[in-house]
């Protein structure tokens, strides 16, 4: 019975689960098969044809990403077939998208470039210039698709059906016209689309990026990723803040590879894009108490929180508990939320306390 | 994603009701069948019929139909004042050039063909019968009965991929599941070939009794017939059967029939790909396993045979596989030949099974001119030298010669074709064909069109690595379409290397 569980893949006896793929069963033994359109979160779309690879009885090279394991399946090693379609294949979609790696990391990072380096390639073809169309006019304020770097891997409608629920972009046309598209090619704005840049993250080309980034000119390899906690809600994402040294400047937010954070590769509109605040004039970096002429002026927190505390005192005593009313910001974390109706209900004894988040 | 109550298999019918895709009708039938706005406008402009609602007169630009001077007819449309557009192969090849106009209700000519004989399994000629004994006799004797004669014919399936077709019933025959459904694929698309159109357009009974057969013997309670949009009122001489022969009581009420239009996608002739067109997607081929025989239309146990295997069936349960088979020579059974291009009786032969080109051309009057090459099934099958006039056209022989039968549409050019432009026209067929969904194919269907031009308009080393691309295109792409789209100039190079500027034909690798 226990033969019946095995897999045999470059020669290495696997025990493998039901309903695994040969690319999951590889993976876990650490056994690298390269992929382009390939997401552990979305169901394989066998698209970019790299991760093929022979198995016994099979005419036909497999997609390892889509071929489920069977009992006493016999993967082979690498052959010089298996090794020369993933050379096709990268020659063929370089002759897709930018080939200059430079040029095609001007903003994100390219794993199609990548795999080429790490894998060679059939030679360098010319560029076939596919004739799909992008959305000039499409206005929204911080997503880019720019479609001769994209390969329609699907990766990112994919990625904003089946993880995010959104389906705002689909594949649209067909043949050498297939492209990224909304419907009616509109604006995001103008669509479901929540402006998560989940698209971004997942799309191996950068023919999704962020305008910001692109305006500020350096690539994403030239820019220092800062780890830290969004603050936007109390969920606790990690993010990289892509941080130009040299300008001190955050450039832009990405996540943390799927299956590393809580967020699992994911980020929503605020963690990814509200972030000019950091670099913004009218940011508040200290507290503010008026002066006697009633004029804001930074001071310590020190004598800020005291200036706090002694007006909430003052106010309770000369008009008693209930005059107070408490509201947290949505901003707050679970811990921070039960601190301030600590304060309310325990410091100063008033069911006074909300979360302006709730209803 | 979405909504659980979206009714996704709708959207395309919807579609053509509001009259194909304009701004704001995604939105309309997002309304209507609450599948997201994104996923309608990506099915819209995947489909040509419906992407295009407003392109007037498609004119053919299939081979046939180019070595027809279809650009003339085009310019003579707009001389008129008519609009329109190229389209590819319209499964009109004996009219060639051919054209089609959407708002033109009138049925298609019927091609000529060969004479009425009892030794055909089809006989386009004769009279289409009502009696429907196939069906009561499948009925009486049941479907172990019937997949035997299926064996003992030796049917293999006619739509181009000559797969056995007992082997397909029996499977579905093994599966535990019980909702099953059989599919009539007449989605006629190779250029080429026009012979499943003239079989709804002659024997229509033929197929409504091999579809009810098929229902009965594997238990479905929905047969789908899905045929090709650009066929007009083919559809409608398939329903004119239906109702005859329900009228006349040979059929089950408890069958649902579903008819349903292609929308302009030479794809959706994959069975997979037909299947997706089905349930409201983009026509893109699933990969397999799993097949349809285990998860088909709705995931669920799917019979889908090609029209021309379907009629095949009354024949062998009325006079038995034996009998099928012996009409065959290199093979079982006849084939319903296509032949186009330069003869002088473009029409629909009916002969065995590995009859030569030769005898298919006497059948035809002869070529017109002097035989330099051949198709000997559509596009796919890539161009055969004159030399080969005497092979036999079966499903095997072909396969072992690195060609196809494939659906059989023999496109025979004569001396005056220059083989360059010939592989140039097949290039942009595919091109414009291709679903755009794997890489090989999508990709590679450009690099070989713009490589032939390039070669074309006088540039030697265009054709540098042209054989590398085929060679991934043939192991790499997931359906038939992508596997074959470089057969044309493979084909060319190898036996016409002196055309291409080689003194024999290329070797194969020159991958580092």
């Amino acid at each position: 019975m226990t033969s019946k569980r095995f897999v045999i893949i470059d020669g290495n006896e696997l025990s493998f689960e039901e309903g695994e793929t040969i690319l999951q069963a590889a993976r876990r033994a650490e056994i690298e098969i390269p992929t382009l359109c390939h997401d552990d979160r979305l169901t394989p779309a066998g698209a970019c044809r790299i991760c093929l690879v022979e198995v016994e009885g099979a005419n036909l090279m497999q997609p390892a990403c889509a071929t489920r394991v069977s009992p006493n399946m016999v993967v082979r090693p690498p052959t010089p077939r298996v090794t020369r379609n993933r050379q096709f294949t990268l020659s063929l979609h370089l002759a897709d998208t930018i080939q200059d790696r430079a040029l095609a990391e001007d903003s994100n990072p390219s794993r199609l470039h990548d795999l080429a380096e790490r894998y060679g390639t059939a030679g360098q073809w010319v560029p076939v210039d596919s004739p799909r169309p992008g959305r000039p006019s499409d206005d929204n304020p911080y997503i880019q698709f720019r479609p001769d770097r994209c390969i329609a891997c699907s990766l990112c409608t994919r990625y904003c059906d089946q993880i995010e629920a959104v389906s705002a972009i689909t594949l649209a046309f067909k043949g050498a016209k297939t492209t990224i598209s909304t419907a009616d090619e509109r604006s995001l704005t103008e669509t479901t689309c929540e402006l998560c840049g989940g698209c971004i993250d997942v799309c191996p080309t950068g023919a999704m990026t962020e305008k910001a980034a692109l305006a500020w000119g350096k690539p994403e390899m030239d820019l220092e990723k800062v780890r830290t906690t969004c603050n936007f809600c109390g969920v606790g994402c990690q993010v990289d803040l892509n941080v130009d040294r040299a300008a001190n400047r955050v450039v832009k937010v990405t996540s943390p590879p799927p299956g590393t954070t809580v967020n699992d590769g994911n980020l929503c509109v605020k963690g990814r894009f509200a972030n000019d605040f950091i670099h913004h004039p009218d940011r508040l970096q200290d507290p503010l108490v008026r002066n006697e002429a009633g004029e804001l002026v930074a001071t310590s927190w020190d004598e800020a929180l005291d200036r706090v505390s002694k007006a909430l005192l003052s106010v309770a005593d000369e008009h008693g508990n209930d005059a107070l009313a408490f509201i947290s910001s949505s901003r707050c974390t679970g811990e921070e939320n039960y601190l301030m109706q600590k304060l309310a209900r325990a410091g100063f004894q008033t069911h006074n306390v909300h979360q302006c988040a709730a209803t | 994603m979405q909504p659980k109550k979206a009714r996704r298999e709708e959207i395309l019918d919807r579609l053509e009701e509001a009259g194909g895709q304009r701004t704001g009708v995604a939105k309309t039938v997002q309304r209507q069948t609450l599948v997201p706005e994104a996923d309608i406008f990506g099915v819209a402009t995947f489909y040509s019929l419906l992407a295009q609602p407003e392109a007037g007169i498609r004119v053919c630009q299939g081979l046939t139909c180019q070595l027809a001077e279809c650009e003339h007819l085009k310019s003579e449309l707009e001389a008129d004042g008519k609009s329109s557009v190229f389209a590819s192969c319209l499964g009109r090849c004996d009219l060639a050039p051919a054209f089609w106009d959407p708002e033109d209700e009138s049925q298609i000519d019927r091609a000529p063909g060969s004479p009425s004989s009892p030794d055909l399994a089809i006989d386009l000629a004769a009279p289409d019968s009502l009696a429907y004994e196939a069906l009561h006799k499948a009925a009486e004797k049941g479907p172990d009965w019937v997949v035997g004669e299926l064996e003992a014919s030796g049917l293999t399936g006619r739509g181009g991929a000559g797969f056995p077709a007992h082997i397909k019933w029996q499977a579905i025959l093994d599966q535990p599941e019980t909702e099953r459904y059989v599919v009539l694929n007449a989605d006629e698309g190779e250029p080429g070939t026009f012979k499943d159109r003239e079989v709804i357009l002659r024997r229509p009974h033929l197929v409504i009794e091999g579809l009810a057969v098929a229902a009965q013997c594997l238990e479905a309670r929905d047969i789908y017939a899905y045929v090709r949009g650009e066929f007009g009122r083919v559809r409608a001489a398939l329903e004119e059967a239906l109702q005859a022969a329900r009228k006349a009581g040979h059929l089950d009420d408890g069958v649902t029939w579903h008819f349903v239009d292609g929308h302009g996608a030479y794809i959706c002739g994959e069975e997979t790909a037909l299947l997706e067109a089905l349930e409201g997607k983009r026509g893109m081929p699933r990969m397999k396993p799993p097949f349809p025989v285990e998860k088909g239309f709705r995931g669920k146990p799917t019979l889908i045979q090609n029209v021309e295997s379907i009629a095949c069936l009354a024949g062998i349960l009325r006079r038995g596989g034996a009998w099928f088979r012996g009409l065959g020579r290199t093979e079982p059974g006849t084939k319903l030949y296509c032949l186009s291009g330069h003869v002088e009786r473009p029409g629909v032969y009916e002969a065995p099974m590995g009859t030569t080109l030769r005898e298919l051309l006497a059948m035809a009057d002869g070529v017109s001119g002097t035989l330099k090459a051949f198709s000997p099934g559509g596009a796919s099958s890539g161009f055969l030298p004159a030399s080969s006039i005497d092979m036999p056209m079966d499903f095997g022989g072909l396969r072992a010669a690195g060609t196809m039968l494939g659906s059989a549409g023999v496109v025979v050019l004569n001396d005056t074709v220059d083989m360059v432009w010939a592989a140039l026209t097949q290039a942009v067929f595919f091109e414009e064909e291709s679903c755009g969904q794997c890489s090989p194919c999508r990709i590679g269907t450009q690099i070989l069109r713009q490589a032939l031009e390039r070669y074309r308009d006088g540039d030697p080393g265009a054709l540098a690595y042209v054989q590398d691309v085929a060679w991934g295109m043939g192991e790499a792409s997931i359906c038939g379409l992508g596997q074959a789209a470089a057969l044309p100039l493979t084909s060319a190079l190898k036996y016409f290397p002196e055309e291409f500027g080689l003194a024999s034909a290329p070797g194969g690798s020159t991958t580092s």
